[in-house]
């Protein structure tokens, strides 16, 4: 016999997030997980369909990170027609994906987080929003905040045809060479985005480090987990966004894999649960042992902290002096304090703005060279790229056509999925005893993966609408004996 | 003044398609009136859309289970719900137009937003469900009575400013007074 909390979203005005919290006859968490309901149907939809209309269906299928759909998608086309991309396309897919991951991240470490540790937990609730937040780091601050963004997205726009649905990813390389003015411009935009995140790493080491509550907060048990880190590498084991090595190193920090990404399959399995649509992936090698951590999982992390820790640093300078900060800040790799995700992602937005401003100022990058016509029959092509909250990976079969017979995605917040239950899971259990459920949980729980960022925007883009969170409670009976929503 | 009309909606998943279709809809007709915006972008993502208007009418898909699908529920910004903590990308309407006031930013001073009530807007290649389907039509006479009653507002306003300024002196109304353009001279 168990009760049953659940934090249902019942509107889309309200988002999809579904929490449940289930009692034991004490009163105490038997388990809690967050349930994330996803869109139906898109290997079906896809079947049939041209391999080519892939990154620009993929990219609707998310409002929130259409360009990463769009880049797997179109890396997944690479591939699929055998196909090597001149340099110049490579490097400004990179330039413009580095701008999106940068303008994502500046929208999440400000406003989407920023309540929670620029702010902070113990701030009056009155405060702990976007206006707080505005009122911790200044209206100057708040508008460059915009600014920066706003600059960026227009030229991805320029760019990539369109800025929500890009259009410019073509199997072997891109519809059109990059733009002198554009590239002038890029340039300008990018030494902007690089004092921007020097500043927000200021921003972050005045108004966070120097409060012991906050690494106390992020160092605590109740929000630590001793997993596997899974990131994308670079030649020297370096951080990259847009192309390179799928490395994992185990919960100690040492390394468990490094695979070319397309034999994804080969290292990573899907575990499924009766309670959520969600599929939950694990390292086949290691197993599914449940939701937990440590060596004997094969649970694992995506998203800028699991990043980190999977590489070796960050192949750009500042980025690299704030790991280093992070790194002996928090007591050496590999770090699993979840909170540590913020720091990770304002990093990584340092790193994006630097080599945004690398690429902008290569030559090659101005080679009108930029696509290599695919010839070889096509059969099955595999994408991967870090999007903003972890390793996405594309996957399409086709016939000889080039028409889908399969497709398969595995969504960054897939990876992170099973982590993500396990935070939910021991923040519940820490607030909630004998009964007795704080309406501080909502907070608490949702701190508890705010931090990964999960994208639960895949099917929600609904507009107007307060919390998209609902908790709750059943009974050992599986009866809701309660509700906490946020009206 | 600049007026928005900004549809909502993933047009690969069923019934989410709906406030892009209506926007899509209304696009040639209303051109030269409104701004007609299709958008599947959600939260703060969504504030420079918005910037640079004086009113706005959104159209998104809903599912509440609480009423028929096919319902339309009108509401006005006030009416979306106070500033709350954010979460995950889920920065409301509220905080996104609290934050641009607070940032200084032209954003929209009155906001209908229409919701239509669906069915399924989860399944991608799904078509979209009858009664959504026949709720389209209504769903766009709502957009356009609302530009309409806009417009006449503009009208009367126009009127009043007009009459205002050959009585300039007498009893002007105060929105009249303090935009007619008669009166440079204040400025002066």
């Amino acid at each position: 016999m168990s009760r049953e909390i659940v934090i249902d979203p019942i509107t889309r005005l309200e988002g999809h997030g579904k929490i449940h919290v289930f009692l034991d006859d004490a009163g105490d968490v038997d388990r809690a997980y967050l349930q994330i309901p996803e869109l139906r149907g898109f290997e079906k939809f896809a079947q049939g369909r041209r391999a080519e209309d892939m990154p620009q269906i993929t990219s609707r299928i998310c409002g929130v990170c259409p360009m990463a759909h769009h880049m797997a998608a179109t890396k997944a086309l690479d591939d699929l027609f055998k196909v090597d991309p001149p340099a110049a396309a490579k490097k400004i897919r990179e330039l413009v994906y580095s701008a999106f991951m940068f303008e994502d991240h500046a929208l999440h470490f400000f406003f989407l987080g920023g309540p929670d540790f620029l702010v902070g937990p113990a701030a009056p609730k009155a405060e702990r929003n976007i206006l707080g937040v505005i009122g911790r780091v200044g209206l100057e601050v708040g508008k460059e905040v915009i600014g920066v963004r706003q600059q960026l997205r227009a030229l991805i726009g320029q760019t990539a045809g369109k800025v929500i649905h890009p259009v410019f990813g073509l199997p072997g390389g891109l519809s059109r060479p990059l733009d002198p003015e554009l590239q002038q411009e890029f340039a300008a935009a990018a030494a902007r985005a690089v004092e921007f995140g020097k500043f927000a790493l200021g921003v972050f080491r005045d108004v966070v480090l120097r409060t012991p509550e906050f690494v106390e907060m992020v160092t605590a048990e109740a929000y630590t987990h001793r997993t596997y880190c899974m990131g994308l590498v670079d030649q020297a084991d370096k951080v990259t966004f847009y192309e390179g090595t799928l490395r994992v190193v185990d919960p100690e920090g040492r390394e468990f894999l490094r695979c070319d990404p397309r034999e994804y399959l080969a290292h990573i399995a899907e575990h499924v649960e009766p309670w959520s649509y969600m599929k939950f992936t694990f390292l086949k090698e290691v197993g599914w042992k449940g939701f937990t951590d440590g060596m004997e999982s094969g649970v694992y992390s995506v998203a800028p902290l699991a990043r980190l820790n999977a590489s070796e640093g960050m192949a750009t300078s500042f980025a690299e002096e704030a790991y280093e900060e992070l790194v002996s800040t928090l007591g050496g790799k590999p770090v699993h304090h979840t909170l540590a995700n913020h720091w990770a992602r304002i990093i990584e937005l340092v790193y994006a703005a630097e080599r945004m401003a690398e690429l902008a100022a290569d030559p090659e990058i101005l080679d009108s060279q930029v696509r290599t016509l695919p010839t070889a029959v096509p059969v099955e092509g595999i994408g991967v790229v870090e999007a903003p909250r972890g390793t996405l990976i594309h996957h399409y079969c086709t016939d000889s056509r080039g028409l889908i017979t399969r497709a398969n995605l595995i969504v960054a917040t897939q990876n992170n999925a099973a982590r993500i239950a396990m935070s939910v899971d021991k923040a519940a259990r820490a607030l909630i005893k004998g009964g007795e459920v704080d309406d501080a949980l909502l907070n608490q729980v949702e701190m508890a993966f705010r931090a990964y960022d999960p994208c639960l925007g895949c099917a929600t883009h609904s507009l107007p609408g307060q919390m998209p969170l609902i908790i709750a409670i059943h009974d050992p009976g599986g009866g809701v004996v309660r509700e906490i929503r946020r009206d | 003044m600049r007026t928005l009309i900004l549809g909502l909606g993933n047009e690969l998943a069923g019934d989410d398609a709906a406030g892009l279709l209506v926007a899509r809809a209304l696009r040639e007709e209303l051109a030269g009136r409104a701004d007609v915006v299709e958008s599947s972008l959600s939260g703060l993502a969504l504030l420079e859309i918005f910037v640079g208007y004086d009113r706005a009418v959104v159209v998104d898909s809903v599912r509440t289970g609480r009423n028929p699908p096919g319902t339309i529920t009108e509401l006005a910004l006030a009416d979306v719900g106070r500033v709350s903590a954010p979460s995950l990308h889920h920065t409301g309407l509220p905080e996104v137009a609290a934050m641009a006031e607070r940032l200084g930013l032209r954003f929209p001073a009155e906001t209908r937003v229409l919701a239509l009530e669906v069915v399924d807007p989860y399944t991608i290649g799904a078509e979209l469900s009858e009664p959504v389907a026949a709720t389209l039509g209504p769903l766009a006479r709502r957009v356009r009575d609302q530009v309409e009653r806009w417009a006449e507002q503009d009208g009367a306003r126009a009127r009043r400013r007009a009459d205002g300024t050959r009585r300039i002196g007498a009893r002007g109304e105060r929105s009249c007074t303090t935009t007619a353009p008669s009166e440079p001279s204040s400025s002066g």
